[in-house]
């Protein structure tokens, strides 16, 4: 939306995940109930979603003139900031939940087992993409938000203060990262190098899907995480390979992605 | 003038370190003149063509891994042939990689080119039989100008025969590129980067220009990545990670791109700062995320920016 | 016929920019396109130059047809063009934009280790064309420092640096000051005998540089031409004037 490719958006996801352990650990050590541990993991995962608004004033905000180049580059130099930052704080090793997604128990779905905490974790991503769906077509800040990604001198020319609209979907684009971090914890363990291996994945959803296009993102995590799957029963090897080349294809045969808007 | 005084006194300098220095700082000499090679290809490509390209790491993984395949498996222990092939490889991948990718700019560009750095990246580890996976494989001590050198302990190999082997392919390179930047096919990618619709209008055909200075630095990226292993004996995956490639573009950046040997100087500092800042915390990424962002932010042309713009008010008063 | 167009059409989604339009321009001819905006002058020089296809019709230059090849081929064909909005290179100085000229028309751009500094053929050609547009005493100058008419000029002695059979020029004096716009065109006068180039085709606004340069000019209106014809016959109908220069039609 902002035209900011940001290599730091994995980097988010980490922290998320780590906020959300330590929120979590603290949760169970203060003997909250175990069932309701989803709350203020989600509100961790919020919460640690303002690191977004530090970023962008203290630093993107400069470079928005700039040729696309810097800004790349400079969401380079949070990658490096917050790999360290994150070990820093949380030290080298993995860190979990342990086991406690299975306090929700497990379900048979089409012949699989599959936890339930699986199952409220992509309800909850289906009900977050119509929230975000709905905020773009149906509110006015969603209207400048694509007028802006459209025209930017345009909007500021009627007087909008554009300034604030970055800062603010910079903040929630963020806030949607590390929340997903969070989200995804009690499935898997929190590791300084997830941030790195994400960016590129995310990289290839967002190519796959289209730049700027949430339904094309939200395709495109459909089109990676399917073909992963399939890949990874069929010949291991190619699981991340196959990704790849589809993006090349993808960028090579339609550069604007599969939901991308038509040429300007 | 005193850019040439600079030069002399910089290469006068790099010549005597194994005789003045302490082993330690010359042997950190090594990566910097295979880095130093790499960065005046990626240059070419970016200052010069205004193409910035998040996959460069890509290039040095296939000279490297070049290297440890002809010193291996292929028992081939010359340097000469090993460089040779490195450029060969490094042309011979880029050729395709390039022709897709020069078809896009800005920030198209640089996400394609990290996808096809990925796509090695993950070729390299995952396909554990050919390559070692995460372990890498060996880069056995080459022979330098038929000289087998294989009795002499490590570090004087290092510090003495192959420190003046890489100095004299840094010198060589250096002057290629010189030359390159100098010629007409110079001038043509400048106009590119200035105003490539208006390139065109001239009879320039940019794709092909494009292309060609792409080539160009690939095989440059090859034989500094070749370069590269045998200081440590060994080469990995971590050699395509797309972090690589991103501090590689750091190193371009903090000499500042806008100048010749800016990248060249980048590459030094880099790894001696790096070098200390290790040693005095484990978190050299947090102190380099920080650098970087001021570089970006206050001082796009990098050190070389910063000292031109020192020099230029001088100039003035002394007019 | 040194260009020659056919039936040209330029379909914008459902918007029909040109419909229509044919035209020829002969060796020594001097031709202004005039039309108010909106009338398609952007669309058929963009067109001819070779930067957008045709959604029908033909162009044809020196007997070979050039649709959509690309300003690139065109331009070593022999058709030069300049910019509306004025196109430099900001951090080239203007001998070596006029260098690049140059390099790119005696197709020596792929030398990659000769040295530019002694290839005296393109040293002395680009400084001629810089002592033609009167850069030549700014021959060091990097493009972005120059004031905006020096800019205008040597974007156009760039195209003139190729030595083209035939020159596009889109506003070669907007943006300037009315006291300039005669040194402009005098100096493009001047220069386009001095390299023998064979055919002007200009748009431009400034009537009065219309009127007194063209050998021929053409009216363009909602993407058809309106009228083709010598200097003299346009400024004898009034109505015809007001309408491609935008004024209101008054309606008898």
């Amino acid at each position: 939306m902002q035209k900011i490719f940001n290599l730091a958006c994995g980097s988010f996801y980490a922290l998320g995940a780590y906020v959300g352990v330590s929120a979590v650990s603290w949760y169970t050590s203060a003997g909250g109930p175990a069932a309701l541990f989803v709350l203020p993991l989600a509100l961790a995962g919020l919460a640690v979603g303002a690191i977004g608004f530090v970023v962008e004033r203290g630093l993107l905000r400069f470079v928005y003139d700039r040729d696309e180049a810097f800004q790349l580059l400079l969401t380079f130099a949070v990658v490096l900031m917050m790999e360290d930052a994150i070990r820093l704080t949380w030290g080298t090793s993995p860190q979990s939940t342990s086991a406690l997604y299975l306090t929700y128990g497990q379900v048979r779905v089409l012949g699989a087992t599959a936890p339930v905490y699986n199952l409220i974790v992509i309800a909850a991503s289906l009900v977050i993409a119509l929230l975000i769906g709905g905020l773009l077509t149906r509110t006015t800040f969603g209207r400048i938000i694509r007028a802006a990604a459209d025209n930017r001198e345009m909007v500021e020319a009627l007087g909008v203060d554009l300034r604030r609209v970055y800062a603010r979907v910079f903040t929630l684009g963020t806030a949607l990262g590390t929340l997903g971090g969070a989200l995804v914890i009690p499935a898997t363990a929190a590791m300084s190098e997830m941030g790195i291996e994400l960016i590129v994945e995310a990289f290839a959803v967002v190519v796959i899907g289209g730049l700027g296009s949430m339904r094309g993102a939200f395709v495109g995590a459909l089109v990676v995480g399917v073909l992963r799957a399939i890949a990874i029963s069929v010949y291991p090897e190619l699981e991340m390979l196959l990704i790849y080349f589809i993006v090349i294809a993808v960028l090579v045969l339609r550069p604007r992605g599969l939901f991308g808007g038509a040429a300007a | 003038m005193t850019a040439r005084l600079v030069l002399g006194a910089a290469v006068v300098g790099v010549a005597l370190a194994p005789l003045v220095a302490p082993t330690y700082h010359v042997l950190l000499m090594l990566p910097f003149m295979a880095y130093a090679v790499v960065l005046l290809g990626l240059n070419l490509l970016f200052g010069y063509a205004g193409l910035l390209s998040f996959g460069h790491a890509l290039f040095i993984g296939i000279g490297a891994y070049a290297g440890a395949f002809l010193t291996g498996p292929l028992k081939v222990r010359s340097l000469e042939v090993i460089l040779l092939a490195a450029g060969g490889l490094g042309a011979l991948v880029a050729a395709p990689v390039a022709a897709l990718c020069v078809r896009y700019v800005k920030i198209y560009f640089g996400m394609l080119t990290l996808a096809f750095g990925m796509v090695f990246y993950t070729f390299v580890l995952k396909f554990y039989r050919l390559t070692g996976g995460d372990e890498g494989l060996p880069f056995l001590r080459p022979a330098l100008l038929g000289w087998s050198l294989e009795a002499m302990p490590k570090t004087d190999y290092l510090v003495g025969p192959y420190y003046y082997y890489s100095l004299a392919v840094l010198s060589v390179a250096a002057l290629c590129m010189w030359r390159i930047v100098h010629s007409p096919f110079g001038l043509c990618l400048k106009t590119i980067r200035d105003n490539p619709a208006k390139a065109e209008s001239l009879g320039i055909d940019v794709t092909r220009y494009r292309w060609l200075a792409f080539m160009l630095s690939a095989v440059y990226a090859a034989v500094g990545g070749a370069l590269l292993g045998p200081p440590t004996g060994n080469v990995d995956p971590t050699l395509l990670y797309w972090t690589h490639s991103g501090n590689i573009v750091f190193m371009t950046l903090l000499g500042g791109f806008a100048s010749f040997f800016g990248p060249v100087l980048g590459a030094f500092v880099f790894i001696y700062l790096q070098n200390w800042v290790m040693s005095v915390v484990p978190y050299w990424r947090l102190v380099f995320g920080a650098i970087l962002a001021a570089i970006v932010i206050f001082a796009p042309g990098g050190l070389m920016g910063l000292a031109a713009r020192r020099r230029r008010p001088m100039r003035v008063s002394g007019a | 016929m040194i260009l020659r167009a056919e039936g040209l059409r330029k379909f914008y989604g459902k918007f029909c920019a040109l419909d229509g339009v044919s035209l020829g321009v002969g060796a020594g001819e001097f031709v202004s396109i005039i039309g108010p905006n909106g009338a398609g002058k952007s669309t058929l020089i963009n067109i001819l130059t070779g930067v957008l296809r045709p959604s029908a019709g033909r162009v044809s230059f020196r007997g070979r047809d050039v649709g959509g090849i690309g300003p690139a081929r065109l331009a070593r064909l022999g058709m030069a063009r300049s910019f509306q909005l004025v196109q430099i290179f900001p951090e080239l100085t203007v001998l070596d934009t006029l260098q690049a000229a140059v390099v790119a028309r005696l197709g020596r751009g792929t030398r990659l280790f000769a040295s530019l500094a002694r290839d005296r053929d393109v040293h002395a050609e680009a400084l001629e064309v810089a002592e033609l547009f009167g850069l030549g005493a700014r021959r060091g100058v990097p493009a972005r420092q120059l004031p905006q008419g020096d800019k205008k000029l040597l974007d156009v002695a760039a195209a003139f640096a190729l030595r083209p059979h035939i020159i596009l020029l889109d506003e070669p004096t907007s943006g300037v000051s009315t006291s300039d716009k005669t040194a402009i065109m005098e100096i493009l006068v001047a220069a386009s005998r001095r390299i023998g180039l064979q055919a002007i085709i200009q748009v431009e606004h400034d009537m009065d540089i219309v009127f007194a340069y063209s050998d021929r000019i053409i009216a363009l209106h909602q993407g058809k031409v309106l009228a083709d014809a010598p200097p003299a016959a346009i400024q004898a109908d009034q109505r015809l004037i007001d309408t491609v220069i935008g004024r209101r039609v008054p309606s008898r």
